[in-house]
């Protein structure tokens, strides 16, 4: 409640309303906390012969923004310093910094494995590359959650989301981020069509449930935008701007789009 | 359970005299007041503080409890306002009823009475001056523990720690109006260039029998004026 | 047993010692302003409200009534700005009253300040006091731990330094009363975008001696977008497994059942919704 002047204490604890009572006089133990959570959201969703991730580019600290264009999403891979004719990308909320090790990491590791091999890395390999990376540091973790997404060996769309130390999965979709439990269950319901039942049967317990149909690159898109529009209305860390990264056979394609920027 | 209010010690007793409650308004401050041939002058820098920003940066911290009883006051905002309203309000009934302005002392005394009972609710450094019929020109120092000190001149707040070796080498007894002035614009000046919490215009209040002249000196103007003209 | 039940509070102290900290109150992280212009005074507000990084509100008023000519904007504890103002407001009526003067912004400063002061801090109330009386035009800020400061121009809340930054290089005497109201709106603009705790519409509030001018959103630079698809679920897409009707009858052996506007369908009530510049249909 005394947070108006210091914007900082959002960050430290939840509010309670008794203060603490603290004493002075005892000798106060400084400590140098090396994370800072810099807000924004991602997510990813698969299609039958695509991939498709997006995330906000606002960078925030406590009640500040750092910027308002600061991309979470890496192209991996592909030849030179601007990854050309890579096919895998990943995306990264959390902390910003150690958002950018990381890939600064795989895109080395996905170098070398190119030049060793003289072949592109497969997503699958590559996924489980990064779980790697990231459980190699399991006690002094990547502050981040991951989403990798590319082309898989069959030419279908994959998804693998992580935890900080290196948890993963192939999924349909992911929402991370601060915004995530806003997302994600939006995701659920319109991509998974969970609790959605056959509008065409009789009512009662006999009612089969939808099943997920695979969707279409443009309806992808717009639930995209219309999850981060939403998430931009009630959340105060996500907007500025949306860039989504659209994977397919051919290769990457980037779109940008303004978001509001209260 | 019990939860610890106050500021006091493990031995409940001793006292932790630089706290301030989370988010409070802080006086971070350089205060004086000094006697001279005719009365009083009393001075202050203008700056005050919530962390690192300054909240009000031409504030005026010389207050009037009387006619020609003035404080200055230093530490949280809220508590010498509110100390300093009710001295006034005190002082107030006390010259009505009794037919007779209050002397210097009396507003002291019931300066101390506030800050000595509730030493451990408040952080309040004051500096009371003023003149009246029976003892002329007078100034009381309070610090944060509730004594009271008469001194020959008082200075206060995080940024007098600055000045004490040079009010010491500059005082003398019994200066004029214009000596006073340079004395307390001089140490207050070097007051607000070293000490990052004070800092702005410099107010003061000249006592005298003729009553009560506010001076106010600009850092734009490199303190020498206005003085007692309108800005 | 007569007296008061202290029964809670053992169970809150028990709870607050397993860890589980007590509810989050609404807070107005906030940028709120004000200004001194010739022949009166303006105020001004953004209109979000929050629960730690949740917008609670899009469209809150911050505000407040004092009396017709005197008017305060609120930052801090959604709650106790509210409340503090509403009870400052109820006593200055009734101090008016007994002395049969019109209100002075002065006496509202000091109920607040006593008030708050009173209270150590815990009421967390940030205020901007701000209107015309017979002694002229004033502006004063209040915090919640009871101290005032009197000044030509003002802001408080989280956004207060990027509402002053505007102040500090805009400002200047003599305003006119649109260049004050300009000046305003800016400064919580400058807010709205560049602190997270402040954001939406502004509110302004214009007081002259003669009378109260409370432009709510005055400006709305963050109307919602249009969806891109449409989210109307097929009737019948919920499965409903039981079903039980209730007569109008039934209810009325327990409670009062009145028919408001012809028994039509949602004709008594109507929510407040957001609304949506050309809903999808």
């Amino acid at each position: 409640m005394a947070s108006l002047f210091n914007a900082q204490s959002m960050l430290d604890q939840p509010s309670y309303s008794f203060a603490q009572p603290t004493s002075h006089s005892e000798p106060r133990q400084h400590s140098f906390y090396p994370y800072t959570d810099n807000g924004g959201s991602t997510l990813g969703i698969s299609g039958q012969d695509f991939a498709i991730l997006a995330g906000d580019t606002r960078s925030t600290s406590g009640y500040n923004i750092n910027t308002r264009y600061a991309p979470k999403l890496f192209k991996i891979g592909g030849d030179g310093p601007n990854n050309t004719g890579s096919k895998i990308v990943l995306s990264v909320v959390g902390f910003a910094a150690d958002g950018r090790a990381l890939k600064e990491r795989l895109d080395t590791v996905v170098k070398m494995y190119k030049y060793q091999h003289g072949k592109d890395i497969s997503v699958g390999a590559c996924a489980q590359r990064l779980s790697h990376i990231l459980y190699s540091k399991r006690f002094f973790p990547y502050y981040v959650t991951a989403i990798l997404g590319g082309i898989d060996e069959e030419g279908k769309g994959a998804l693998y989301s992580y935890d900080p130390v290196g948890s993963y999965e192939r999924e349909q979709c992911r929402a991370a981020g601060a915004a995530s439990s806003l997302i994600m269950p939006f995701l659920d319901n319109q991509v998974n069509l969970k609790n959605q039942y056959d509008a065409s049967q009789p009512q009662g317990f006999g009612k089969e449930p939808l099943k997920p149909q695979p969707l279409s690159r443009p309806h992808v898109e717009s639930l995209v935008n219309d999850a981060f529009t939403s998430a931009v209305e009630r959340h105060i860390e996500v907007g500025d701007g949306l860039q989504m990264m659209i994977i397919t056979k051919d290769g990457i394609e980037e779109t940008y789009a303004p978001l509001k920027k209260d | 359970m019990i939860y610890q209010t106050g500021a006091l010690g493990e031995d409940g007793i001793h006292l932790d005299m630089n706290h301030l409650k989370s988010g409070e308004v802080n006086l971070g401050t350089s205060i004086m007041a000094i006697n001279f041939r005719d009365g009083v002058i009393l001075g202050a820098d203008s700056r005050t503080t919530t962390g690192a920003y300054i909240a009000n940066r031409v504030t005026d911290k010389l207050t009037q409890v009387h006619d020609t009883i003035w404080c200055c006051r230093s530490g949280s905002a809220a508590d010498t306002q509110a100390v300093a309203d009710i001295v006034q309000y005190h002082l107030g009934m006390y010259g009505i009823t009794n037919d007779e302005a209050p002397t210097t002392q009396t507003a002291a005394a019931l300066f101390q009475e506030l800050c000595y009972e509730n030493k451990d609710m408040l952080s309040a450094g004051i500096i009371i001056a003023g003149w009246d019929h029976r003892h002329g020109g007078q100034v009381y120092s309070i610090p944060l523990g509730g004594s009271l000190h008469k001194q020959a001149y008082a200075i206060g707040g995080s940024g007098s720690t600055y000045i004490y070796g040079y009010c010491d080498a500059n005082w003398k007894e019994d200066m004029s109006e214009a000596d006073g002035i340079k004395f307390v614009k001089g140490a207050l000046q070097e007051a607000i260039k070293w000490d990052g919490s004070s800092g702005g215009v410099i107010r003061m209040v000249v006592l005298t029998k003729s009553g009560a002249v506010r001076h106010l000196y600009l850092p734009d103007r490199n303190y020498e004026g206005p003085g007692t003209e309108k800005p | 047993m007569p007296g008061f039940d202290f029964s809670n509070h053992n169970r809150n102290i028990a709870l607050h010692a397993k860890g589980v900290p007590l509810p989050k109150a609404t807070s107005t992280g906030t940028t709120i302003v004000g200004a001194l212009y010739d022949g009166g005074v303006v105020i001004a507000a953004d209109t979000r409200a929050t629960s730690g990084p949740i917008v609670a509100d899009k469209n809150c008023e911050k505000l407040h009534y004092i009396s017709p000519q005197i008017w305060c904007a609120g930052a801090g504890t959604a709650a106790d700005t509210e409340f503090t103002t509403a009870i400052i407001s109820s006593n200055l009526e009734l101090h008016s009253l007994s002395t049969g003067r019109k209100p002075r912004v002065v006496t509202v400063m000091t109920m607040l300040k006593q008030h708050l002061f009173r209270y150590q801090g815990h009421i967390g109330a940030y205020l901007v006091v701000a209107g015309c009386d017979p002694t002229g035009a004033h502006l004063f800020t209040v915090h919640a731990h009871g101290s005032t400061d009197k000044l030509p121009y003002v802001t408080m809340g989280s956004g207060s330094l990027a509402a002053m930054s505007v102040f500090e290089t805009q400002w200047k005497p003599n305003l006119s009363r649109d260049d004050a109201v300009k000046l305003c709106a800016d400064a919580i603009e400058a807010g709205i975008w560049n602190d997270l705790g402040s954001g939406s519409n502004v509110d302004v509030c214009v007081i002259t001696p003669e009378k109260t001018t409370l432009l709510r959103n005055f400006k709305t630079p963050n109307t919602r977008e249009k969806k891109q698809r449409d989210y109307k679920f097929k009737r019948g897409t919920t499965a409903v497994l039981n079903e039980k009707v209730i007569t109008k009858e039934q209810i009325s052996k327990y409670v009062t059942v009145h028919d408001i506007g012809d028994g039509k369908a949602g004709v008594g009530e109507k929510m407040d919704v957001d609304t949506q510049p050309s809903a999808p249909s």
